[in-house]
């Protein structure tokens, strides 16, 4: 069954759009990758999981995404942000604080956060 | 809009799939080759870092399945497979197909063809400003004066109506004519529509061009409004829909009138099935219908009334609200001079009289109702052909997925779900069903085609259409959908409930198919012998309704030899002697043709559903108090020989009997009898009940033989003839010409002569009497034909489905069969064993249908003529017929288990 590095769809999507906007255009690899080091090791991103999210953003008109040269010259597809992207991740984040502020305000009071 | 956008993207990744799985493996081949270097980088052997990179990643399979779902629509794609897998398996067995596809396309197009006629005939709204609001308004009970066509009314209480009903916001009138139009050399006999100058106004329809009427400027002055609105259909053949019409003079009549506009296009008028070319003034009415002015006769019954409520009013309360009006309107009416010697009784017989209303969202149609009522018997028979197909297409599916149950087994076995099967079967359907309304769409127009050969053929139905628009389309849709759910749910349920163990372990070669499938198809078949019954009952019930109204006495002589057609000189300008002395001079020239045998004329045409009537008055008694109704008819000298209708006493008028000579009758036998009793009527006077003390002027010169008016279902009427050169009253003149040889040869002689005395007077309606008489019976024609056709075809499919279960029946049964010979049955007691069968099968239907032909033909008892609705007679024919149908049928299989070899059965399983 799922192990503890799985990733819930709904989050991956946010965290490729805040990786493609800090970094700029990257490959999958690369927003593998990055997910796995930013969290610190606790998250594993597979191919399963991460293209068919990328093939959703890119579907909805968030990520746009073209073939390119990598640095080892290599062909690779590269994933760039859009201007709808980043109305999206703006709009995400903030959803995503008001949620966190209600649910922290939530367990806050009984002192018991974990 | 996201979603949308999404949506579109991925209905366009459902094409150029290789490309698009090509680019996402080298996407993870590159993915993976990073993973590869930076394993190496941190130390790893080139194979420990390949299989690391391989563990990180994840399947590559799994990943590629879920970009393909995501990128394409996976429920069309599907669909699509479905599609092909469906396609392939009906491939497989063409004749299935075939048989399938072609009972649902006889079904769903005689279903689609009956539909189309009814939906424009009785179903369709009016298309004009919400119709819901229209109604149609007349009164019951004696008018104490003439009556033209159904519910008619005079134009003062039409009036009265119109400045006095509070609940309507307009009440306006219409009355239907034959007109002729002249335009340079090109004499036309159209319909015209006489309409009250607020009728396009009521009614919401504007003008194409030009102007429509208004009351202001078109219902003012009696005989003052020479002015023409013509149809758009119209405009576009007679005047190749040219805009410069407008302000043209024409001649209407023979009268000069000017053309001011055309109606909307769409707009057809009030009754779909008498579409009017021309529109004119009501006021113009007395240039419009020579010799009668009953504009403003209060006796005389003539234009039909429609109203549109006020909102908040509700039909009935509308209708009552012109209750009192009325009494105050005949109360006025018999204080009149034209109503004052009027007995006691019909005094208060006309009080009584009550206003009637309908709805006219649909309009009013002027085919008789009768057509309406054969059309929904029509439909409902058709509907269950239709069911019948559908239950024949579902026992031969059941038998293929009998055939088929160890793959679905198999399949559901090695974890294909329930619901993905039944759509897989569900899509087998829906390609044969579609496939059935596909063929059956194209076959309805011929049908519609076919159909519209029933009718009247006068033209008053121009504007029925055999091909199919929007809504006729849906229906067919519809039919499919709904056919394809009938005859697939329950097979396709039925094959998945099966028992994957038993099924599977089950020997190999069981045709039969399990207990439940024959069950079912048994119960299918049952339910096909009760349809069927229901319809061959009813065929038989419409086919003696036929026989008996045309082998019903006319009281003519061999009509097939009679040619008669029809001229209407008042409507080409003829004032009345011209007329009289043009269809007298008519006449001696047809008389001179070789093969002529004897002609006449009539005022009024025999066998074509119309008639004229009247009270009578006999001299030497008072007003008698009761019926005292005959039938009216103007004839020339020599109608009775070319009739053949035997003269019983008296004499035949002569060419003596003209205006200023004695006033002279003829009755038939039915006349004398209800008037005279036994007593020769011979010498004694009589005259119309015009109202106004009428003197009984006329003298009974001659007696005749009963024969038919309007037609054979109104039977003998007592009717009374007056010579035709003595009448002062006018519409057309039917001509009748008994001919030596084939009527047909003599057709354009008889047209010549006419066109040598007026080369611009047009000829119509010409015909053998028969002919007439077949197109009066048209409705009868329609029903009889069409459930003729519907009782063989749905006998055939009963028959076909009858079959099926008892061969199934017998291939299931066959090692017992075998062991059953093997231990000495006789052949005829097996035989019998698989007849019993199908008979009990065929009672079960029977005793089924019963009751519901019952109940059907009490619903059609007023289309009948000369059979009992719940006839015994035929109740027994159609039984014995199914029944000697059903012996066929099972005959086959039933021989086939005689001669079974009880070894091989035995040996079999």
């Amino acid at each position: 069954m799922a192990d503890k590095s799985d990733v819930w769809q709904g989050t991956l999507a946010l965290m490729v759009l805040k990786t493609l906007e800090t970094m700029g255009p990257l490959h999958g690899y690369g927003i593998a990758r990055r997910i796995e080091q930013i969290s610190g090791g606790l998250l594993e991103v597979r191919y399963g999981t991460l293209y068919p999210a990328l093939l959703k953003l890119e579907q909805e008109g968030f990520v746009s995404a073209e073939w390119g040269v990598s640095d080892n010259n290599r062909r690779a597809k590269y994933y760039g942000l859009t201007r709808a992207g980043k109305k999206q991740l703006a709009k995400e984040a903030r959803e995503w604080d008001q949620t966190t502020a209600i649910i922290a305000r939530f367990f806050s009071p009984s002192g018991e956060a974990s | 809009m996201r979603a949308f956008r999404a949506f579109l993207s991925r209905l366009a990744g459902m094409f150029d799939r290789q490309r698009r799985d090509r680019e996402l493996d080298e996407e993870m081949e590159f993915h993976l080759q990073m993973q590869i270097d930076d394993n190496l980088r941190l130390g790893m052997t080139p194979a420990e870092a390949r299989r690391a990179a391989l563990v990180k990643s994840g399947g590559v399979e799994s990943a590629r399945e879920a970009c393909r779902d995501r990128r394409g629509l996976p429920a069309i794609e599907i669909a699509v497979r479905d599609l092909r897998h469906a396609l392939r398996l009906l491939a497989r067995s063409p004749a299935f197909a075939v048989v399938a596809v072609l009972s649902l396309a006889l079904g769903i197009g005689a279903n689609t063809a009956i539909f189309t006629l009814l939906d424009q005939i009785v179903l369709r709204s009016l298309p004009v400003r919400n119709p819901d609001q229209l109604q149609m308004i007349w009164t019951t009970g004696p008018s104490l004066g003439s009556n033209q066509g159904s519910r008619a009314a005079s134009y003062p209480m039409y009036q009265d109506f119109q400045q006095r009903a509070a609940a309507f916001s307009y009440v306006f009138c219409r009355y239907l004519t034959p007109v002729s139009i002249s335009l340079g050399s090109r004499t036309d006999r159209v319909t015209g529509e006489l309409v009250s100058g607020n009728y396009f106004q009521a009614l919401g329809v504007g003008a194409a061009l030009g102007r429509v009427f208004t009351p202001e400027e078109d219902d003012r002055a009696y005989k003052g409004h020479p002015v023409v609105v013509l149809s758009y259909p119209y405009w576009v053949a007679r005047f190749d829909a040219d805009p410069a019409v407008l302000g043209r003079k024409i001649l209407v009549n023979g009268y000069p009138m000017v053309v001011v506009g055309v109606s909307a296009a769409g707009f057809t008028g009030l009754d779909p099935a008498r579409s009017p070319q021309v529109r004119i003034p009501v006021q113009m009415k007395p240039l419009m219908t020579p010799a009668s002015d009953n504009l403003g006769d209060r006796r005389r019954q003539w234009l039909q009334i429609f109203a549109r409520r006020k909102p908040g009013y509700t039909l009935e309360a509308a209708s009552a609200s012109l209750q009192p009006l009325l009494s105050v309107i005949l109360r006025a009416e018999l204080d009149s001079p034209a109503l004052r010697d009027v007995s006691q009784r019909d005094r208060d017989r006309f009080l009584a009289r009550r206003v009637l209303s309908e709805s006219a969202v649909s309009g009013y149609s002027s085919l008789p109702s009768s057509y309406s009522r054969a059309l929904v018997a029509l439909m409902a028979m058709v509907g269950l052909v239709l069911l019948l197909a559908c239950s024949n297409v579902a026992a031969l599916l059941v038998a293929r997925s009998a055939a088929r149950q160890k793959e679905l087994a198999m399949r559901l076995a090695i974890g294909a779900s329930r619901g993905r099967l039944l759509r897989q079967l569900l899509m087998e359907s829906a390609v044969l069903s579609t496939a059935g309304a596909t063929v059956g769409l194209f076959l309805s127009v011929a049908m519609v085609r076919a159909l519209l050969g029933f009718l009247p053929a006068n033209g008053m139905l121009a504007t029925l259409r055999a091909v199919p628009d929007w809504r006729i389309l849906a229906f067919n849709a519809a039919l499919a959908l709904a056919t394809a759910l009938l005859f697939g749910l329950a097979p396709a349920w039925h094959a998945l409930k099966t028992d994957l163990w038993d099924t599977l372990q089950q020997a190999a070669g069981a045709v039969g198919g399990s207990r439940p499938s024959v069950t079912l198809r048994r119960s299918l078949v049952t339910a096909q012998v009760a349809f069927s019954f229901l319809l061959v009952t009813g065929a038989l019930l419409f086919g003696r309704t036929l026989l008996n109204l045309k082998n019903a006495p006319s009281g003519f002589h061999d009509i097939g030899t009679v040619i008669t057609f029809q001229i209407d000189p008042a409507r080409s300008g003829y004032p009345l002697p011209r007329l009289k002395a043009f269809c007298q001079q008519a006449l001696q020239s047809i008389r001179s043709l070789p093969d002529v045998k004897s002609a006449g004329y009539a005022w009024v045409p025999v066998l074509s559903g119309r008639e004229a009537d009247w009270d009578i008055v006999v001299e030497g008694r008072a007003r008698e108090d009761r019926d005292t109704q005959a039938w009216v008819n103007g004839i020339s000298p020599g109608y009775w020989r070319t009739m053949g209708v035997p003269l019983l006493g008296g004499r035949d008028f002569d060419d003596g009997d003209v205006a200023g000579r004695p006033k002279a009758a003829i009755v038939n036998r039915a006349f004398a009898r209800h008037f005279f009793g036994d007593r020769s009527p011979i010498g004694l006077r009589i005259t119309l009940d015009t109202g106004r003390g009428a003197q009984p002027d006329t003298e009974i010169v001659g007696l005749v033989a009963d024969s038919l008016y309007e037609g054979p279902r109104q039977g003998m009427r007592r009717q009374v003839f007056f010579p035709f050169p003595q009448m002062n009253q006018s519409v057309g003149t039917a001509f009748y010409v008994r001919t030596a040889g084939d009527p047909a040869g003599v057709f354009a002689s008889l047209r010549r002569k006419i066109q040598e005395l007026d080369s611009a007077m047009p000829v119509f309606e010409m015909k053998s009497l028969e002919d007439q008489l077949d197109e009066t019976l048209g409705t009868e024609r329609l029903s009889a034909t069409l459930s003729v056709a519907f009782g063989a075809l749905a006998t055939l499919l009963a028959a076909v489905g009858l079959y099926g279960v008892m061969a199934l029946t017998v291939a299931r049964r066959a090692r017992e069969i075998g062991l059953r010979m093997a231990l000495g049955a006789r052949q005829g007691a097996l035989l019998w064993m698989v007849m019993r069968e199908a008979f009990g099968i065929l009672g079960l239907g029977l005793a089924m249908g019963f009751p519901c032909a019952y109940v059907l033909s009490r619903y059609l008892s007023s289309q009948l003529f000369g059979v009992e609705p719940a006839d015994p007679a035929t109740a027994v024919a159609a039984a014995i017929g199914l029944v000697a149908i059903t012996a066929t049928a099972a005959l086959v299989p039933a021989r086939r288990a005689s001669r079974i070899d009880p070894i091989q059965a035995l040996h079999h399983e």
